[in-house]
């Protein structure tokens, strides 16, 4: 029904049975590759309508305006940074250099980019790892006591704690947390990379609102299961409230949810931009925010790409999973 | 060096407010970290947050990098040939223990030091400067708009006379070279340094022969330097010349202004040191909590907004600009902005710049005054609170990086009480060369770090200006013939005292004609743990870490 | 930020959502109200939104202070009776530029939302109304804009058209399209295979007249629950990008220039940041609960 629907729009269930799992894998795979690829364009595009000349900015960098240039001076520069070509030859070189696994020099780090993500992208990985974890468990939790707990005022309060999680901007969440936690009781770290310590207040900062969207998803998910009637039937052989909704609905809430998993993690990779910019690390976030600010058209385009990557990654991985998991569709093969 | 008269001034600042003064600390129950404070220690590893690392142009390479904290880091691990005394501007032996200029001021000869190594080894030799030398040329040749071009300006070669002499050639004279010569960005680095690119280099391929070594740049993130075992030629200027106290140094970069007090107070750090002055409210914080502020100006033309004078812009007039500069209240500037302790600004350099004349006077408040100017001038006031001249308003617009602009927004509402609109037009760093080129500004505001007035060069003087438009929009013909004649006469006059009543000059041609409208005094500020000491303030206001030792 | 994402979520969910019949619309809507004004909670939340409108559309009735007016001796005093909300670090009246600043966080979201709703409201209903090669190209259109995560195309955008109010609004209101398209897809798909629907299609009714007169009013409901719970987010992301230093030109501030201002005297003026935090927590959070509780109750 309507888990259907979300788990792959656009993609009709039918196919899996006219064509195979294999038709089916092969699908997506292409169907993947080309809304990056289309992604990859359209940041392409955006990027290049961008007011000013990146190599304005490479030498401002340096004190030094383009007005003060000869041409020759300029010609050489432009040829420097591979700015003299026309736009449709760069985003060919740009394009095909990419699927080779070249993703060009950082015209201001003067740095090739698989380099700069290389580095930056193990901090970023572990804090996203943990704050999808911190989301994904928080998340069930809140929902499972809102759906557990019976006095009503209780009962409220859990179910609109998600709201408050998603209405309160994440660099003030940062901020109030770096106050009490780090300055005011001195419990944990402020900023910087150093030791897992460092990890839990961006980590938090990042499951916040990550966290209570999951769980609103799932908290309506869950209404919608505890009312169907193999969760009255259940009930009645005896079972336990706790045993009920942990065992039986909230397997079957859980599935729908699977279909955002994507989007939260794609979600992380902009949660990372402010995260890692309020607490000091160094990670593609703060990569990405520093490069759209100097026009740094390749790293832009690189960590875009790579987050576009890794929502059509799970979103595949979750498609591909799916028939697998659902027990309808899985009894329908 | 006009010696006494830098003296003198200091010391009237010094009256008017304890911050002024060359190298004062605003600790109020901290100990003083620039004293003597007993024995010192060794080791240890001292923890410096800075603010953060340059993310257009990541490079600790001495001759390219413009980054003052950069400039800090390689105080720290590279050496150069003098060192400029912070007090009297003077010039004292340090890699180079004797020099003479010839009389054409083309030619510079050096005595060198032949007891001094490289960390990684190798000697200090009359060929390590000429290749330093010639690989600065090189890199301008490579890059032009390397940031060292301003101090190798004229540079035509090096000549190694023996092993511990060299001659340096000019072919047109730069009396600010000898300054240069004791500044980061003329370090003399390994010639293995050399080997590397230039981009190699700023990525942390450097060898220096510094109490310090560059044990890892990572951008953005960190800069560790580690104690150089064997060092034993420090200046003068340092208390002891041997090996650093310290076994290391980490500096770490961060955003937000709280959170580096805040690791201060908390003793997660041993320095917090951010680019804009540490706020008064935060200064109270860092001194309740034991710790102390100190603080010293940067050297150079001070945070000013330059005019765009080009025919038909509002700022052509000589009397609204005279208006502009009585309208701008530059105490309540200071004191709002940055706290009751810190100095308005009183020239168009800094305090601490070789040459400095205090024109208080000359930047006076006084709306008054301005109202009148401006009703001369035919701005007259409309209903709207703002001055007309034929339907036209008194809007005059500047760029500002959003950032940065509480001081701006300030300045906006002073304006407004004459009735002068300031239009703050939010551009990024990218566009600004844009906005200069197309001459779309009324006011730019610039400033520039180095301790010889000469430097004023690279802002006003198309010949040699960062920026072309700027420096020919801020002057009309008339007036660049007379200011670049001055400049001249500075850049050939050799004689210090003769040199500094030049620059004087000057200060009187741009403040009589109000042709610069400083804003505020750029003051570096530091907030130092109570266990530190031996902190010392560099002539250029960078921190040097050698003397510095931690209470265990 | 994850606001973006959120609201991305949310259309999601609701795409997810169980069908409602179509019956008795005018009839239950009446219940609906009466049901929705029994509730206290929801009561509070349109309150002070209803006083956030207001107060930013004529600030003047609330507040008397000039927003830009800068006083150096009374800088960053504490909240009093005299300012609600302090002073900040010019001496400005807080609450006021908090009033002031709600007009241009508001007409920016607004315009946000417009461009979404028209956008999406347009892609959705092509989509799902005419279905066939078209509905394929447009859901892979709106799959590519989801790849791409919201803060970083917000940020590529605004960096191409400039700084400024509106930019920012365009750059949040496309964010937000593909959110608003799916939803409305899901419904048209869901209102044209309603009986009555397809016996006028079948009955050689016009297209454009069955889409106006039995789609369009059918789809809407899910989709302005929507826009309110997406107002809370665009609001957010509109906060982020000012935060980022994207926002209107000095001295107007809009919320999170304010909060980003601000958060320099976090240790020791903490009302700065936190207040504007919290006015704008609090609009966000009455947002969803009015969209929520329209929508619970509406079950």
């Amino acid at each position: 029904m309507t888990a259907a629907v979300l788990a792959a729009p656009g993609v009709p269930r039918t196919r899996v049975l006219r064509w195979g799992p294999a038709g089916y894998i092969a699908g997506r795979v292409l169907q993947a590759a080309g809304v990056l690829w289309a992604a990859y364009t359209v940041t392409f595009v955006i990027l290049w309508l961008l007011p000013s000349d990146p190599l304005a900015l490479v030498l401002s960098a340096n004190n030094v305006e383009l007005d003060s240039l000869t041409p020759a001076q300029l010609a050489e520069a432009q040829a420097r940074y591979g700015l003299d070509q026309p736009v449709l030859t760069q985003y060919w070189t740009m394009l095909t250099n990419a699927l080779h696994g070249d993703l060009g020099t950082s015209t201001t780090k003067g740095v090739p980019v698989t380099q700069l993500i290389a580095e930056r992208l193990p901090g970023t990985l572990q804090l996203s790892g943990l704050a999808i974890l911190l989301a994904l468990g928080g998340g069930v939790l809140v929902a499972w006591l809102a759906a557990y707990v019976r006095w009503s005022p209780l009962r409220l309060l859990l179910t609109r704690l998600p709201s408050a999680g998603v209405a309160f901007p994440s660099f003030w969440i940062g901020l109030l947390l770096i106050q009490v936690f780090a300055f005011g009781l001195g419990w944990l770290p402020s900023t910087g990379s150093a030791g897992p310590q460092a990890l839990i207040l961006p980590a938090v900062t990042m499951a916040i609102p990550t966290g209570a969207a999951f769980a609103q998803v799932l908290t309506r998910s869950l209404t919608d299961t505890l009312a169907e009637p193999y969760i009255t039937t259940a009930t009645a052989t005896g079972l336990s409230r706790a045993a009920v909704i942990g065992r039986h609905a909230l397997r079957n809430a859980a599935l729908p949810t699977l279909t955002i998993l994507g989007l939260l993690v794609g979600g992380t990779v902009t949660g990372a931009i402010v995260t890692e910019t309020v607490f000091a690390r160094q990670g593609v976030g703060t990569l990405a925010q520093e490069s759209v600010l100097n026009q740094d058209v390749p790293v832009v385009q690189a960590v875009v790409v790579l987050a576009a990557a890794a929502f059509v990654l799970v979103n595949l991985l979750v498609d591909l999973l799916y028939p697998l998991l659902d027990p309808r569709i899985a009894r329908s093969r | 060096m006009t010696l006494s008269r830098r003296f003198a001034t200091l010391a009237s600042a010094t009256a008017v407010t304890a911050l002024l003064a060359a190298c004062s600390t605003a600790g109020a129950t901290g100990t003083d970290p620039t004293e003597d404070a007993g024995d010192p220690v060794s080791g240890g590893t001292l923890d410096v947050a800075f603010f953060p690392d340059n993310a257009a142009f990541a490079c600790v390479d001495p001759f390219q990098t413009y980054w003052i904290e950069h400039r800090t880091v390689i105080r720290n691990f590279a050496d150069s040939l003098t060192d400029q005394d912070p007090e009297t501007g003077e010039l004292v032996p340090w890699l180079a223990t004797d020099w003479q200029v010839s009389d054409d001021g083309l030619s510079y000869t050096f005595d060198l030091r032949d007891d001094v190594t490289f960390s990684d080894g190798t000697a200090f030799t009359a060929d390590s400067v000429k290749l330093a030398f010639d690989s600065g040329a090189a890199t301008l040749e490579q890059l032009p708009t390397a940031y060292g071009a301003v101090y190798l300006a004229g540079y035509d070669s090096t000549e190694v006379v023996d092993g511990d002499t060299v001659v340096v050639h000019f072919s047109t004279p730069n009396s600010a070279f000898l300054q240069g010569t004791s500044t980061t960005n003329l370090a003399i680095l390994a010639a293995s340094s050399y080997q590397a690119t230039p981009e190699e280099r700023c990525l942390g391929d450097v060898v220096g022969s510094g109490p310090f070594v560059l044990e890892d740049y990572s951008p953005g993130e960190k800069t560790v330097l580690t104690k150089r075992e064997g060092y034993d030629w420090g200046s003068e200027l340092r208390e002891h010349s041997g090996e650093a106290y310290l076994d290391g140094i980490t500096f770490t970069y961060v955003a937000e202004d709280s959170v580096r007090v805040g690791q201060l107070t908390s003793d997660a750090i041993d320095i917090a040191w951010p680019r804009n002055p540490i706020s008064e409210n935060d200064t109270a914080l860092i001194q309740s909590s034991g710790d102390s502020v100190v603080s010293r100006s940067l050297p150079g033309p001070a945070n000013t907004y330059y005019p765009n004078v080009a025919d038909g812009k509002i700022l052509a007039d000589e009397q609204v600009r005279l208006a502009l500069q009585k309208a701008i209240d530059r105490d309540s500037y200071a004191s709002t902005i940055f706290g009751t302790e810190y100095p308005a600004v009183t020239s168009i350099y800094d305090t601490t710049t070789p040459s400095y004349q205090d024109h208080t006077d000359d930047l006076a408040y006084d709306a008054d005054g301005a109202a009148d100017l401006l009703d001369e001038a035919g701005w007259t006031l409309g209903d709207d609170g703002y001055r007309y001249k034929d339907g036209q308003k008194l809007t005059l617009s500047t760029p500002v990086i959003a950032q940065f602009s509480a001081g701006d927004q300030l300045i906006q509402d002073q304006l407004k009480a004459v009735g002068i609109d300031l239009e703050l037009n939010v551009i990024t760093q990218a566009q600004r060369s844009e906005v200069l080129a197309a001459g779309d500004y009324d006011l730019i505001s610039t400033y520039y770090t180095r301790a010889d007035p000469g430097v004023i060069q690279w802002i006003v003087d198309a010949r040699y200006a960062g920026s072309q438009a700027q420096a020919v929009n801020a002057l009309t013909a008339d007036q660049t013939a007379e200011v670049q004649a001055l400049l001249d006469r500075g850049t050939t006059t050799l004689d210090a005292t003769a040199r500094s009543e030049v620059y004087a000059e000057l200060q009187d041609y741009y403040l009589e004609h109000a042709l610069a409208f400083p804003t505020f005094e750029r003051v570096q500020t530091a907030g130092v743990s109570a266990a530190v000491h031996g902190f010392r303030f560099t002539s250029e206001s960078f921190g040097d870490f050698a003397d510095t030792w931690i209470t265990p | 930020m994850t606001t973006l994402t959120q609201s991305r979520v949310t259309a999601a969910a609701r795409a997810a959502a169980p069908a409602r019949t179509a019956t008795g619309r005018s009839a239950r809507r009446r219940a609906t109200a009466r049901a929705l004004l029994r509730r206290p909670g929801f009561l509070i939340a349109l309150a002070f939104t209803g006083f956030v409108i207001l107060s930013a559309l004529v600030p003047a009735w609330f507040t008397s202070a000039d927003p830009y007016a800068t006083a150096p001796a009374d800088k960053l005093l504490p909240p009093s009776a005299a300012h609600l909300f302090g002073t900040d670090e010019l001496g400005r009246d807080l609450f006021s530029r908090v009033l002031h600043g709600g007009a241009l966080t508001i007409q920016a979201t607004a315009l946000a939302i417009g461009i979404a709703l028209v956008g999406g409201l347009g892609l959705g209903v092509l989509s799902g109304f005419v279905g066939g090669w078209v509905d394929a190209l447009v859901m892979r259109a709106v799959d590519v804009l989801l790849a791409i995560p919201g803060l970083l195309l917000a940020l590529a955008i605004v960096t191409a058209v400039g700084f400024g109010t509106v930019p920012v609004a365009v750059a949040v209101g496309v964010g937000i399209i593909p959110g608003f398209a799916r939803t409305t897809r899901a419904e048209v798909l869901r209102v044209k295979t309603l009986p009555y629907v397809e016996a006028a299609r079948t009955g050689g009714a016009p297209w454009g007249r069955v889409l106006l007169r039995h789609v369009l009013p059918n789809s809407w409901g899910p989709v302005a629950v929507l826009a309110v719970l997406d107002f809370g987010a665009a609001i957010i992301a509109v906060a982020a990008l000012s935060f980022l230093g994207f926002g209107a030109e000095p001295p107007a501030a809009e919320w999170g220039t304010l909060i980003s201002a601000g958060r320099n005297y976090l240790v020791t003026s903490p009302w700065l940041s936190l207040l504007p935090g919290l006015f704008v927590g609090l609009l966000v959070l009455a947002l969803n609960h009015l969209a929520r509780t329209v929508e619970e109750v509406g079950r």
